[in-house]
């Protein structure tokens, strides 16, 4: 799975927002790897930076500071131009995929838009590309392709927009809340399809989402969000088994099970999270956190190791055995 | 709650707190469309006892929605056709007049809806929304109406109710506009509650606390719940009993206990073993439903889940199942020609080598 150099590295990445006179700070100092062929999941909850850590990976939003470094370049220092070709290889798939389609164009236009931007393929060559992305995503070419998207479903939109993402077969895909707005049976044909296409293609993802099934279900780490800093990085089965921040622990205990037998031992959060126009000093979870203590307003906590892979940004972390 | 509130005025007498509170008997809903007729509540048929708290599951399209508002009473009448029978505490729903359906809203039968943003008045204030229903319902005055709106949002959890009454919806967070909701649904103690995906668009730290809030505040009113969602994980442990919608029919109903330790129906379990489980090892393949719901304007004929189904044979796709009981239990009711084997519920899972 993992390399020695990871594919895509962000360092202490920073995104502030205006907000009349004052300023936001959406991600306040992120910073993760992604190694090749490996899936990071990015969860936490609404307002927690976790989509515009996204993109302002692919400079959608940009950064204020910090690095984006995919294959050794440094994203947030290309000029407009070069930053059109690096985005060849890096895309990103969104939340709503009727929305993220061009209502008036034929799927197979939509599909092979980034071909024609690159004019890298024309004629018969173009077509047969866009029959094999459309067939990779499990969509009939012969059907689809001069249909428009209105013609579809949500779920087929999605695989419209995985295939238009694929076309220029990119390294790393950011996956924004991609199966939020579908259906389980749906989420779970399209969750599917992303392991067979990540597989198939040999892709990176990061895959953000707000639901901890689902992010478990396709990473292979994990980061948690709060408030704009990472609290916590670890493989996914380490992650859910041994939570060691307490927010993740609170988060895990949220979660609903789809089975009576199991009754709910809710370390339930009080409150909301607090604005990001003025957050807490310290750790910013300090202000809901059950194990607050004073150091926790006077110092904040940096990502630190406590097992192999297992980071986390607490003063005090819940440490279990490795049983 | 104080004795401020004279809904109910007295003991609860034996009819109150025993029997039946609503009766849906082969209920169609359909609209037109420039398409064709819609048929999305399709023969439901359901009873729900005093403090009871039903489920109904299904997913997009299922019909859920419709029927929840068609219990409300809150379908359009010029494209909506409605036949069949909607007895709640007595009163016949389908084909009532406004001005029946006006004494039930608010004062017997509430609702909350998924997006507080738009169930909300944006330009009315918090108290007002709230004292809307009190005075219109109850002989409370300004005064004592104001008061029990600041009570109720300090049941429903929102810190400093005094100063919050005054707010207008956009000063509030999204999961305090839901606990808002719930307080307007709440303010006449209605005997039920209807909820229409109230933590959808919620986060799962903010879904626990509302419904948490909801399933103490129905114990300690004695109120009857209808919880629609899509999500099983929501209904599992909060409901005594399911309905499994699909193509506007249930398909499946019985207590919750016995329908997540033994269902009957192929879509039952499809729907479970297609959700992520946080329990499941990562990368463990999720048993998908191939194909999507059928087009209610061209139902198949038949079983509608028959073109999705592993276990569908001839009969299934040319006669439509009737919903029947379980042999083991009369009160365990679902539609399928082939149902699944007894106590299957055990999920089969196939890990997924990491390629």
């Amino acid at each position: 799975m993992a390399a020695d150099t990871p594919l895509l590295s962000i360092s202490d990445l920073v995104v502030t927002f205006k907000k009349g006179r004052q300023n936001v700070q959406a991600v306040a100092g992120v910073s993760f790897d992604v190694f090749e062929g490996e899936t990071l999941g990015l969860v936490g909850e609404s307002g927690c930076g976790k989509s515009t850590t996204g993109r302002a990976i692919v400079r959608i939003e940009e950064p204020t500071s910090g690095t984006v470094r995919i294959d050794g370049t440094d994203l947030t220092k290309l000029a407009r131009r070069d930053l059109r070709k690096a985005r060849t290889e890096i895309q990103m798939i969104f939340q709503d995929p009727v929305s993220s389609l061009n209502p008036r164009r034929r799927v197979k236009d939509i599909v092979a838009e980034p071909l024609d931007i690159w004019k890298t393929q024309t004629g018969d060559e173009r077509a047969a590309t866009v029959r094999e992305m459309l067939e990779a995503v499990g969509l009939d070419p012969d059907v689809a392709s001069e249909r428009y998207p209105r013609e579809f479903s949500g779920g087929q939109c999605q695989r419209i927009s995985i295939a238009r993402a694929l076309v220029m077969k990119p390294k790393v895909l950011i996956c924004d809340e991609m199966v939020s707005a579908l259906d389980v049976s749906v989420q779970a044909q399209i969750l599917n399809l992303v392991e067979d296409l990540k597989a198939r293609y040999g892709l990176t993802l990061v895959f953000i989402a707000h639901d901890l099934a689902v992010v478990k279900n396709v990473s292979d780490r994990v980061a948690v969000m709060y408030l704009g800093r990472l609290c916590e990085i670890a493989p996914s089965d380490e992650l859910y088994s041994r939570p060691a921040h307490p927010y993740t622990e609170a988060l895990l205990s949220a979660v609903l099970e789809p089975d009576p037998s199991k009754e709910h031992s809710h370390v339930t959060l009080s409150g909301e999270p607090p604005s990001p126009i003025d957050p807490p000093s310290g750790c910013r979870f300090r202000t809901r956190c059950p194990k607050a203590e004073e150091r926790c307003a006077a110092e904040v906590p940096e990502l630190r190791e406590i097992a192999t892979g297992h980071q986390v940004a607490c003063h005090f972390p819940t440490l279990r055995s490795t049983s | 709650m104080s004795g401020e509130l004279v809904v109910d005025e007295g003991f609860p007498t034996e009819e109150e707190t025993q029997g039946l509170l609503l009766k849906v008997t082969d209920l169609k809903t359909s609209f037109a469309t420039p398409r064709g007729r819609v048929r999305a509540v399709d023969g439901v048929s359901l009873e729900l006892g005093r403090g009871e708290t039903l489920g109904i599951v299904g997913e997009s399209g299922s019909g859920k929605t419709v029927l929840s508002r068609s219990i409300m009473g809150l379908l359009p009448r010029r494209t909506t056709t409605q036949s069949g029978s909607i007895v709640f505490d007595g009163t016949e729903i389908v084909g009532a007049e406004d001005k029946t359906l006006r004494t039930l809203w608010g004062a017997k039968i509430a609702m909350v809806f998924q997006d507080p943003m738009t169930s909300l008045n944006p330009v009315v204030r918090i108290e007002r929304q709230i004292t809307e229903s009190l005075r219109l319902h109850t002989s409370m005055d300004k005064a004592e109406a104001k008061a029990t709106a600041i009570s109720l949002l300090g049941q429903v959890g929102i810190p400093s109710p005094t100063e919050r009454v005054r707010n207008y919806p956009h000063q509030l967070s999204g999961g305090m506009r839901q606990r808002v909701t719930i307080a307007i649904a709440l303010a006449c103690s209605p005997r039920l509650l209807l909820a229409d995906e109230p933590t959808t668009g919620l986060d799962v730290t903010v879904q626990a606390q509302i419904l948490d809030l909801l399933s103490s505040l129905q114990q300690e009113r004695h109120m009857a719940v209808i919880l629609v969602t899509h999500d099983l994980g929501v209904v599992a442990t909060r409901t005594d009993k399911i309905a499994v919608m699909y193509a506007g029919r249930i398909v499946e109903t019985t207590t919750t206990r016995r329908l997540f330790a033994d269902m009957a129906m192929p879509y039952t379990k499809a729907l479970l073993n297609s959700t992520p489980r946080i329990s499941d090892p990562s990368h463990t393949r999720l048993t998908a439903i191939d194909g999507r719901p059928p087009d209610l304007i061209n139902p198949p004929p038949g079983c509608a889940f028959a073109p999705r189904c592993e276990s569908a044979t001839d009969q299934c796709r040319t006669e439509a199942p009737p919903l029947r009981p379980a042999p083991s239990d009369p009160t365990h009711l679902f539609a399928c020609w082939n149902p699944l084997p007894g106590g299957t519920a055990g999920r089969v899972t196939t890990l997924e080598e990491s390629p």
